[in-house]
C-alpha cells in the first residue's frame, strides 16, 4: 500500500496489493513510434494540429492502433472539437473567460500575470492528453472533429506535444 | 508488451497528492523503454490530474475554483431537491479525470519540467483508492 501525505509527498514504500504486477501477453508484438512536435503560438487560442498528427501516424508505418497526444504543459491543453465553423472555438473562448475570469480577487498565483491562474485552471478543465484510434494507415477522427491545441496564456509561447502510435 | 498492476493508495482526505515519483518508479520496474503509460482511478469521489508543480498555490487555488464552481451541497437549498445533494461532488467528477495517458521515453514518464500528476481527493474522509496503472510499449 501506498501512503499519501498532506503535503503531497510519499510517505511509505509499497508494500504488495493483491498479486504481483503481471506481464500480461507476453507475446503481444506492437510496434511503438514516437516523435515531438514543437509549435509557437501566437498567444491565447486554439490551433489546429490535426493534419501534423496525421502526419505522424503516417510516419509511423502503424495502419492499425492507438494514438496518443500529449502537450508538456500546464498552461496549454488538447480538445477535441468542431472544425467546420470557427465561431464554434470563439464561443468556447468566451465561455472559458466568462468561468474562469482573468484577473479574478481569489487567485493568489499572479507572479506571470492576471492570466497566470486562469491557464492552469484552463488547462486542468481540459485535457493534456488525448488518445484517438488509428485505422488504415490514418487517424480515424469524425468528418468534423479537429485535433486543436489550446494556448491559455495570452503571450505567444514556444509548445512541445510529444505523438506516440502503437499498433502494427 | 504490457505491465499493470493495481495498486492501493491511502490518503488523509481532502487534497492534492502528487503521485509523480510512484508513476516513474512503476514505469522503471515494467522495463518498458517507449510506449505510453495509462492510470486509472477506481473512485467517483477521487480524480486525476496534471498540475503545475511549480508553486504550491496552484492546486489550492485550482480545488478552490472546483468548489466555487460546483459549491458544496451546504449551500444547496435542499428544500428543493434532496438529491441535490450528491450533485456537487458528480459535477467534479465529470469536471474531472478518471483516467490519465502519458508518453513513456527511455523508460521515464516523458511529461514537462512543471507537471505533476496528482490523485485529487475530494472526500472530507482519509480513504484507499485502487489505482491501475499500465504500461504498454516495448
Amino acid at each position: 500500500m501506498y501512503s499519501l501525505c498532506g503535503q503531497g509527498v510519499i510517505m511509505a514504500l509499497p508494500t504488495v496489493f493483491g498479486v504481483d504486477p503481471k506481464i500480461l501477453h507476453g507475446h503481444f508484438v506492437t510496434m511503438v513510434h514516437q516523435q515531438q512536435l514543437r509549435f509557437s503560438t501566437r498567444g491565447r487560442g486554439t490551433f489546429d494540429i490535426s493534419q501534423q498528427v496525421d502526419e505522424v501516424i503516417h510516419n509511423s508505418g502503424i495502419k492499425q492502433g492507438i494514438c496518443q497526444i500529449f502537450v508538456h504543459h500546464t498552461s496549454a491543453s488538447l480538445i477535441l472539437c468542431e472544425n467546420a465553423d470557427p465561431a464554434v472555438r470563439t464561443d468556447l473562448e468566451t465561455f472559458m473567460k466568462k468561468i474562469v475570469p482573468d484577473g479574478d480577487s481569489m487567485f493568489q498565483h499572479t507572479d506571470e500575470g492576471p492570466d497566470d491562474m486562469p491557464a492552469h485552471i484552463r488547462t486542468v478543465l481540459t485535457q493534456s492528453s488525448l488518445s484517438i484510434p488509428v485505422d488504415g494507415g490514418r487517424d480515424t477522427l469524425g468528418t468534423w472533429q479537429g485535433i486543436y491545441l489550446w494556448e491559455h496564456r495570452t503571450h505567444p509561447h514556444q509548445r512541445k506535444i510529444t505523438v506516440t502510435v502503437m499498433g502494427e | 508488451m504490457v505491465y499493470q498492476d493495481t495498486l492501493q493508495l491511502s490518503d488523509h482526505g481532502k487534497g492534492a497528492y502528487e503521485i509523480t515519483d510512484l508513476v516513474a518508479d512503476f514505469i522503471k520496474e515494467s522495463s518498458i523503454r517507449i510506449g505510453t503509460c495509462q492510470l486509472f482511478i477506481h473512485s467517483s469521489s477521487a480524480s486525476l490530474l496534471i498540475g503545475d508543480i511549480a508553486d504550491d498555490a496552484t492546486k489550492n487555488e485550482t480545488a478552490a475554483f472546483m468548489a466555487q464552481l460546483a459549491p458544496s451541497s451546504d449551500n444547496v437549498d435542499n428544500k428543493i431537491n434532496d438529491s441535490m445533494d450528491a450533485i456537487p461532488e458528480d459535477m467534479r467528477y465529470a469536471l474531472a479525470q478518471a483516467s490519465l495517458s502519458i508518453p513513456v521515453s527511455n523508460g521515464k514518464p516523458a511529461i514537462g519540467v512543471w507537471q505533476g500528476i496528482f490523485l485529487w481527493e475530494r472526500s472530507t474522509d482519509a480513504e484507499e483508492r485502487k489505482l491501475t496503472i499500465t504500461v504498454v510499449g516495448e
